[in-house]
């Protein structure tokens, strides 16, 4: 395929009805967008994302643009470790907890599957190796356990502990 | 807004920050659709936090309680529940809170029991129970299997013990030379010893069901197919194949020039390795040998196959692998300096031990040596592992505990003695037999979940 055309630009909606302009492989990071724009072809049209804020699209574009060339993923489920986040990623998620949670939630609706597991691993490094106290601290959780509650629930941990 | 703050004094900023900075906090799993938050929770892997994370919120606590995460932890560990072919984990005598569902398989339970065993390998456990044998006999032989441990010992005696809480049950008694060999399937035993003769007992009664004569020396090895045919290979050169049940002979297998030394049986095959630094590959069936296996330099001690490899150990210092198909050597495994007496293959994964006092654990993807281990200070008696651990015993008197993976040591099982004979673990037992201060000692370790 060689001087195939140039890329063209496809235009988001955000829920305000703010527009950003990406170049179609960008977009097609998102398995939603790919999908959308094989079914619609060469069209003009915006596509709205009435679930998506501007502020998060702008973000989620951020990544897609930085990570425009890594290869598909491999369909292995088994990488399951969170310390393999490269710096990069890392002050990308450096973010308020709000902002992460609607980033988790553009991620999982837009379909894209590395953005989807760099924010639930970083949730999930904000959970390790915390006491619940710490935990309820982190999230700003509240303790609805009862004394009885929560002496039932040492008890049934305490397996793990102290090992 | 700003102007607002701008007009405000330090003070006035801290409690601002104070009053917003909580509200900008979510509670994530809560918050989201829980597959997004069962999705967070899979990237934590250590129950540790898992557990500590439970014990924030009933919110938390119900999620955590879900059967996704647990599987998922479950499979990460490696902590697979057992096919019906494997040994199942007994129920454990200890199950604690009664689940509504009661007999309801629960991965967090068995998550819970498994890492509880895990952790105990690693460092805790108890013994069961000691048996010290008044008679200094040496132990030949051990099967540990779902209810008994059978010991065969040189002084004519096998001796059988309860598997569940190591506790004597029964002496088998009727050879007339030491016992050298035996294996149990289903309630039959068969035995074999310098008497030459092949014995099959009723393990349940005790009763010896049949007395089978041929061999004209020490019968060394031992094999059953199944509850009707065994196998024996004897100091006389041959190997002979017994229908256990009428008690006959239906082969004799001639061909080796030396003492049958080790055997094994998978499916209709028979591997042989004799003294004559020959192995052969017989077919039970029609008692023909499909090959003769050349090439060691030495006498073969000891032998494993899978179905289609072979694994031969020997006095020459290596080990040869073979396919069973063609009978070609597929691979000279060298590093041990003296005999390798000790095999076990499993999958693509080769452990030997030799009298070198070394283990060596080699991958038969590439026949190479992953891992070298100087484990004790004399021959390596016995060893066996599984996906995760090695056990050994040595000519030391020492009993240890390796990672499969690393080669790491991690621990002695039991206090040292002289030396140990034999040995055998399951998932959550492990039994040691072993000579010390001069007494022949038989240990059976509990590694289970126990009442607290």
């Amino acid at each position: 395929m060689t001087g195939a055309p140039e890329q063209r630009n496809v235009k988001l909606t955000s829920s305000e009805g703010t527009e950003f302009k990406v170049e179609r492989d960008v977009a097609e990071k998102s398995v939603l967008l790919k999908n959308m724009l094989e079914d619609v072809g060469e069209s003009d049209m915006a596509i709205p994302l009435p679930n998506v804020t501007g502020p998060i699209l702008q973000k989620v574009i951020e990544y897609c643009i930085h990570h425009r060339d890594d290869p598909v993923p491999a369909h292995d489920d088994d990488t399951k470790k969170t310390d393999d986040i490269d710096d990069w990623d890392a002050e990308f998620c450096k973010v308020d907890q709000g902002t992460l949670y609607e980033l988790i939630l553009a991620s999982n609706y837009l379909d894209i599957k590395p953005l989807l597991d760099l924010t639930c691993k970083t949730v999930a490094n904000m959970i390790k190796g915390k006491s619940p106290e710490e935990i309820r601290k982190t999230f700003n959780i509240a303790n609805d356990f009862t004394p009885e509650e929560e002496e039932q629930v040492r008890r049934e941990n305490e397996w793990c502990e102290g090992r | 807004l700003a102007e607002l703050l701008n007009t405000c004094n330090t003070e006035q900023l801290v409690f601002v920050s104070n009053y917003i900075s909580p509200r900008l906090k979510r509670d994530f799993l809560k918050d989201l659709p829980i597959e997004l938050s069962l999705h967070i929770l899979s990237f934590i892997n250590d129950p540790k936090t898992l557990s500590r994370a439970s014990s924030v919120s009933k919110f938390w606590r119900s999620l955590l309680n879900d059967e996704f995460t647990w599987k998922n932890l479950c499979v990460r560990h490696h902590f697979r529940r057992r096919s019906s072919a494997a040994p199942e984990l007994p129920p454990s005598p200890t199950s604690e809170t009664p689940s509504s569902g009661s007999n309801k398989f629960s991965y967090k339970d068995h998550f819970r029991r498994r890492y509880i065993v895990e952790t105990n390998w690693k460092h805790g456990g108890r013994t069961l129970i000691t048996h010290i044998s008044p008679d200094i006999g040496v132990v030949t032989s051990l099967q540990m299997c779902q209810n008994y441990i059978i010991v065969g010992m040189d002084n004519k005696k096998i001796h059988v013990f309860d598997v569940s809480d190591g506790k004597y049950i029964k002496t088998l008694s009727g050879h007339e030379g030491g016992v050298w060999a035996l294996q149990y399937i289903d309630e039959v035993l068969v035995s074999g010893g310098c008497d030459r003769e092949v014995r099959v007992w009723d393990i349940d009664t005790a009763e010896c069901k049949h007395i089978l004569q041929g061999h004209t020396s020490t019968v060394r090895s031992l094999k059953m197919k199944d509850k009707t045919i065994a196998v024996s290979g004897s100091r006389d050169a041959t190997l002979r194949v017994w229908n256990i049940k009428e008690g006959r002979l239906l082969h004799s297998l001639a061909g080796h020039q030396a003492s049958v030394r080790c055997m094994e049986i998978c499916g209709d095959i028979i591997v042989s390795g004799s003294y004559d630094c020959t192995a052969r590959v017989w077919d039970i069936v029609t008692g023909e040998c499909l090959h003769v296996l050349q090439g060691h330099y030495s006498q073969i001690y000891s032998i494993a196959f899978d179905g289609e490899k072979i694994v031969t150990g020997s006095l020459d210092s290596t080990a040869r692998v073979w396919s069973r198909q063609t009978g070609f050597c597929l691979g000279v495994l060298q590093g041990h300096t003296s005999l390798v007496g000790q095999l076990q293959l499993y999958e693509s994964i080769l452990v030997t031990g030799g009298s070198d006092g070394a283990i060596r654990i080699w991958d038969l993807d590439t026949n190479r040596c992953v891992k070298h281990i100087a484990a004790h200070d004399n021959s390596v008696t016995c060893l066996q592992f599984d996906k995760k651990r090695i056990v050994s015993g040595g000519n030391d008197g020492h009993v240890k505990l390796w990672d499969l993976e690393t080669g790491d040591f991690i621990r002695e099982m039991t206090t040292a003695g002289n030396a140990v004979w034999r040995l055998a673990f399951q998932e959550t037992k492990a039994v040691v037999l072993l000579q010390r201060e001069g007494k022949t000692v038989m240990e059976v370790l509990d590694f289970d979940a126990q009442k607290s």
